[in-house]
């Protein structure tokens, strides 16, 4: 572990809290075989940070961000998420409340072949009662945002894997979510794309106030990250901060 | 609005071809048998379209032409009291058997007597004007060119119907009847020729209107009046179409028609369903995405169904312009294709129905588009 990351308290006005989870189980059945993946699980998220969520492939990291997020169902405990508890909502609240509040940024890309940068950002932005005016401006500045307002036209299969994850983050972006939610973000990318990715994440949650979620396995993630969690076998096993964090004053300065 | 469907169409055009052929085919088949079946059905109304009649008057109950009973004359007189009515003129149908000079054996004949003056009503768009002049002689007929063979004669010689001699005075085409034989003759010589002695009457009466586009209103007006016999009365249109609609049906080629519909409409359903199916289950991470955004699984069922009305407009657009070169060509040919509106729509409906059947199919994969499973 790194010596310099050790607890800091917030200097500045205690930070309100994004996401709260109350002793949440989440289990698995397939067949005979149950496996249970959360187990009294608590902890909160606050808000206008970028948390990440670290620990080896397999401990629960996917299942408590999609518990997290509203993507899947608990078995016991309780989840807020801006102060709305997610268990409460059926599923078209569920798809408002993402609609709403919410980015994704998974693993994979997930970009429809057939559209530029530019409509991939934009297509979500209809569905949100935005003017078409309106919805074409943020999609713009959110490409510009993460660099990419020289590929806007291009296609999916005209950009590379970095490229690719830039455009995803602003689709996400320019719905101007308060919580953002990102899957191993990194991991199909090599290091300097890597690299990118989690400094526009950091960035994002410095300049939007917007609570970043991030989940990797990947350890060199952990000094860009404001708090790290660490998780091991559906556990929390320990919450550090990061003071002054290196990466913040070079994303405010751009 | 980014239009999704129709960008995914136009990127992954290959992937979507199949469904597009499938559309197409399946509207194609349809159209020609279609158009087949009504053209060859359709010379069972060559009496009414053929003619210039606009309301035609009979027995009640009559189904096709050539099952008419006789109607009492005085009819004519009620008829003619109406002031819509122009001119009414008696059309009398016989049932004969010929024998020809030739050893032919007997042929069934349907004989059309009919008013051989230079304004007749009867088969004036299907009869040359010289041809039903020379009808006026006694025991005069005129035959199809194409039943020559079958009735054994040639232009001037004789033979006999239900017994008695007519002489061949003339040729003529585009008379053929399915069935039988159609013979021409003036009204007088039917009457001879008619071997049932209760036939008083004509089979029916033809009226010509001063206004044609009446001819369904004043058929209603003049039924339902019962101080002459009985009688009913169609316009040409209406009994036209009830004439072809008792054949189809009575032949079982409208059975063939629907039979073939529907299997047309199952294999092209089957064939556009697994396409659109495959469309959607390649996409299935991007939908699941859009639907971790909050876009609603409503949102995205429209866009499967919207790529499903593409599909099918696309088909249709092929079908329609292949179909009409090959109707052309099939007229250019002589074989019997006739298109109408009705069944042009019929097409449509089934081609259109088969791309949303295929795209409620299609819908169901939507399923697997749960956001969950993007988080492994
Ligand atoms: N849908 C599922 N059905 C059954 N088991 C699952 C499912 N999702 C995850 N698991 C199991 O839960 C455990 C945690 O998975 P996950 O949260 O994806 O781990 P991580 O993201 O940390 O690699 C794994 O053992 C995995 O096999
Ligand atoms: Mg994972």
């Amino acid at each position: 572990m790194h010596p310099a990351n050790l607890v800091t308290p917030s200097t500045a006005a205690a930070p309100t809290i994004a996401l709260q989870a109350e002793s949440i189980s989440k289990a698995f059945v397939s067949g005979k075989q149950r496996t249970q993946v959360l187990d009294g699980l608590s902890l909160h998220i606050d808000s206008g940070e970028l948390t990440l969520i670290s620990g080896p492939s397999g401990c629960g990291k996917s299942t408590l961000l999609a518990v997290l997020s509203g993507l899947q169902k608990i078995d016991g405990g309780r989840v807020l998420a801006l102060g709305s508890e997610l268990g409460q909502l059926d599923l078209h609240a569920l798809e408002r409340f993402r609609l709403q509040h919410t980015g994704f940024v998974f693993q994979g890309f997930n970009l429809f072949p057939a559209l530029s940068a530019f409509e991939q950002v934009e297509l979500p932005l209809n569905h949100m009662g935005l003017s078409r005016q309106e919805a074409r401006e943020r999609a713009r500045s959110s490409l510009e945002e993460v660099g990419l307002s020289h590929r806007m036209k291009l296609r999916p299969s005209e950009l590379s894997g970095g490229e690719k994850q830039r455009v995803a983050i602003a689709r996400a972006l320019a719905k101007e979510p308060e919580l953002l939610f990102a899957d191993e973000p990194t991991s199909a990318l090599d290091a300097a794309n890597g690299q990118m990715i989690i400094d526009i994440l950091h960035r994002i949650a410095r300049t939007h106030g917007t609570t970043v979620l991030c989940v990797s396995h990947d350890p060199r993630l952990v000094v860009h990250a404001d708090r790290v969690l660490a998780m091991e076998d559906g556990r929390i096993l320990s919450d550090q901060r990061n003071h002054a964090p290196i990466s913040a004053s070079k994303g405010i300065s751009s | 609005m980014v239009a999704l469907a129709r960008k995914t169409l136009v990127y992954e055009w290959r992937r979507f071809l199949p469904a597009i052929l499938a559309v197409g085919f399946a509207g194609l088949l349809q159209l020609l048998q279609l158009a087949l079946v009504l053209g060859i059905f359709g010379s069972t109304s060559l009496y009414i379209t053929g003619s210039s009649a606009d309301v035609w008057i009979g027995y009640p109950g009559t189904q096709s032409v050539g099952q008419g009973r006789s109607i009492d004359g005085d009819v004519e007189s009620r008829i003619l009291m109406d002031p819509a009515v122009q001119r009414v003129e008696p059309y009398i149908w016989v049932d004969g058997d010929w024998r020809g000079t030739t050893e032919t054996g007997g042929v069934s004949v349907f004989v059309s007597g009919i008013d051989p003056r230079a304004d007749g009503l009867m088969f004036s768009k299907a009869l040359p004007p010289d041809l039903r002049a020379r009808l006026a002689q006694p025991d005069a007929v005129v035959v199809d060119r194409s039943d020559l063979d079958q009735l054994g004669v040639g232009i001037g010689q004789t033979a006999t119907i239900n017994g008695h001699e007519v002489r061949v005075v003339g040729i003529s085409s585009g008379l053929r009847a399915l069935g039988g034989v159609n013979v021409l003759c003036s009204l007088d010589t039917a009457r001879r020729l008619d071997s049932d002695a209760e036939d008083i009457g004509p089979t029916y009466l033809v009226a010509k209107l001063r206004d044609p586009t009446q001819a369904d209103a004043v058929a209603i007006r003049l039924r339902g009046d019962t101080a002459f016999g009985p009688y009913t009365t169609w316009s040409a249109h209406h009994f036209a179409r009830l004439s072809v609609r008792y054949w189809m049906f009575d032949t079982g080629a409208g059975a063939g028609v629907l039979f073939l519909a529907g299997i047309v409409f199952l294999v092209g359903a089957v064939i556009t369903s697994q396409t659109l199916i495959a469309a959607v289950n390649g996409s299935v991470r991007e939908y699941a995405t859009l639907n971790a955004l909050g876009v609603g699984v409503g949102a995205l069922r429209r866009v499967v169904l919207e790529q499903a009305f593409w599909v099918g407009a696309l088909g249709l657009l092929g079908a329609s312009v292949l179909g009409v070169v090959l109707l052309l060509l099939a007229r250019s040919q002589n074989v019997p294709v006739v298109l109408t509106l009705p069944a042009a729509l019929g097409c449509i409906v089934l081609v259109m129905g088969l791309a949303a059947v295929s795209g409620l199919a299609a819908m169901r994969s939507l399923r697997a588009a749960d956001p969950a499973t993007l988080l492994r």
